[in-house]
């Protein structure tokens, strides 16, 4: 009986975290659409078009959108891939080489404080001899800024995930005399899975945001961020609007797939 | 001529040496001494040890924190290099017999690798031992049975209670047949109930397996109960101070603990620390 009331309790506590925020979007939606939101901000429906009127542009451009948002998905899953296989390859690295592997990952850190807006223009002239196709190469620009946001994250988490391990974990090992390289991966891997996603949950949301930000340097014009630039130059707030709205929902949605990625690859941690 | 040197051969595959048959464990002079973190003097740990462990026989390390009877256990599995003296087990060093996979060790927590079932953690051992996947699913099977967690084996550990994860390590280290089992106050963490019950089941699997089993515990009731000997141990610097023989009958239940002959082992124990 006990237990099923705390069951009861825990459901509820689950059913109020999603319904709190969801109820409070509803009230912003409602604001915005009666046009109370404009009062209150002292702007007008043409630069903060109503909510139906973005659903229908998104609705219309579909095609085009689907299209830039095409090429922004793969700027971001590249560079977030790419980054997270680099900083843990520099965990690995860190790992088997500990007497300057961890000030090395501080001097790593430092590459995070360098100003994605800084580094985009360099990135595209520095690639501009990669391919001759103009799109190609500013793929390739873009990737690597994503890339540059994502490695450092992983890196300091991998190193921590293969090296914080529980204690006597390594006695244990070596008391079956098992290799350098069995401890590696039948205790150091699979210790460093919960916080790979810990490195995730930071870089997720921050290659879509560097994939964005990317794109309004790159040469060749493509992208979910480079098209709410163009449009926001050519006042077309409204189209603008419906992009934010889609880079939105990028960053909401690959966040869910990770989290649910997550609660089905760590089952059975504490 | 040639018929002569075989029997001699076989006689030698039958009845070993005798010092390889009773001597388990031969610790002489061993000193071990930890550098001093701020450069000082090096700090003795271990003092002058000397002892022998006969092969199958129950020996508990007692003593209070700081004597050195984690050290003594961790230089004995090879885990901790000592300065001066020697040690060999069943003739060889700590290093070979490690490295032969031959000991079972269990830790003051179970340390479960939380991402393995129960079953795939008893298994480890045996993976890393390159064993047959069939033989080490029914070893596991065997080992579960044996410490009556046969159906706990697809749960995680963290599902477990404390008792049953540390009942688990215990498994895990006697999957692997070891020739010795090395036990570093395994119950320490856990409720006097579970802990009881956990002393009459280690008895039991002791007496099934024949082990040479190497118990650490700062509980003095714990050691009288399990142990044919208990060595104790007194610090600063870590020094064996006495040894006691427990020559109560075997086996030894609950009503062993009211008896005056375990009420005085267990004061005799206690009188032998010194300068604690």
């Amino acid at each position: 009986m006990e237990i099923e009331k705390l069951q009861d309790r825990t459901n509820v506590e689950k059913l109020t975290t999603v319904l709190y925020p969801v109820l409070f979007g509803i009230f912003i939606a409602v604001l915005w659409q009666t046009q109370i939101l404009h009062k209150i901000l002292g702007t007008d429906t043409f630069t903060l078009p109503l909510p139906g009127r973005i659903i229908s542009i998104i609705g219309d451009n579909h095609a085009t959108i689907l299209k830039n948002v095409g090429a922004t998905l793969i700027v971001a899953l590249g560079g977030l891939t790419a980054g997270s296989l680099f900083g843990y390859l520099l965990g690995i690295i860190s790992t088997a080489f500990p007497k300057w592997g961890a000030g090395g990952l501080t001097v790593v850190s430092a590459f995070n404080a360098v100003p994605i807006i800084a580094i985009a223009p360099i990135l595209n002239n520095l690639t501009k001899d990669f391919s001759k196709d103009a799109n190609t190469r500013s793929m390739l620009a873009k990737m690597l800024v994503v890339m540059i946001t994502c490695t450092v994250a992983m890196s300091i988490n991998a190193y921590r995930g293969l090296t914080e391990l529980k204690p006597f974990s390594l006695d244990l090992m070596q008391s079956f005399a098992a290799s350098k390289l069995e401890i590696f991966f039948k205790l150091r891997v699979p210790n460093s899975v919960p916080y790979i996603f810990t490195a995730l949950r930071v870089s997720v949301p921050a290659c879509v945001i560097s994939a964005l930000v990317s794109e309004y340097f790159a040469e060749y014009i493509i992208g979910v961020g480079r098209q709410i630039r163009e449009n926001i130059v050519l006042a077309q707030y409204a189209t603008a609007w419906a992009y934010i709205f889609v880079a939105c929902a990028i960053g909401i949605i690959m966040y869910l797939i990770l989290l649910t990625l997550e609660g089905i690859l760590l089952k059975g941690r504490r | 001529m040639a018929a002569a040197t075989s029997i001699t051969k076989e006689y030698q595959k039958f009845t070993p040496m005798e010092n390889e048959t009773d001597t388990e464990i031969k610790i002489e002079d061993l000193w071990v001494k930890f550098p001093d973190k701020n450069g000082g003097e090096p700090v003795t740990a271990l003092q002058n040890i000397n002892m022998d462990i006969k092969q199958g026989e129950f020996v508990s390390l007692v003593g209070p924190s700081g004597c050195g009877k984690t050290t003594l256990l961790r230089t004995i599995a090879d885990l901790q290099p000592p300065s001066t003296g020697n040690i060999s087990v069943r003739g060889k060093t700590p290093r070979e017999i490690r490295l032969q996979k031959k000991y079972g060790i269990v830790f003051q927590n179970p340390v479960l690798y939380e991402w393995r079932t129960v079953r795939r953690n008893v298994c480890m051992p045996m993976e890393l031992m390159g064993l047959p996947k069939k033989y080490r699913t029914a070893r596991v099977t065997e080992m579960l049975e044996m410490v009556g967690l046969y159906n706990f084996g697809k749960l995680y550990p963290h599902e477990l209670s404390g008792g049953m994860q540390q009942r688990v390590g215990i498994a895990r280290a006697l999957a692997i047949k070891p020739e010795i089992l090395l036990m570093d106050e395994p119950f320490s963490a856990l409720d006097e109930f579970t802990k009881e019950k956990l002393h009459e089941d280690l008895q039991t699997i002791w007496s099934k397996t024949n082990k040479t089993i190497l118990f650490v515990t700062h509980n003095i009731q714990e050691a009288v109960f399990l142990s044919d000997r208990v060595i104790v141990m007194s610090p600063h610097p870590g020094r064996i101070s006495a040894i006691v023989d427990i020559d109560l009958p075997r086996p030894r239940t609950l009503a062993t603990r009211d008896t005056t002959e375990f009420n005085a082992l267990v004061s005799k124990v206690r009188n032998s620390f010194e300068g604690v």
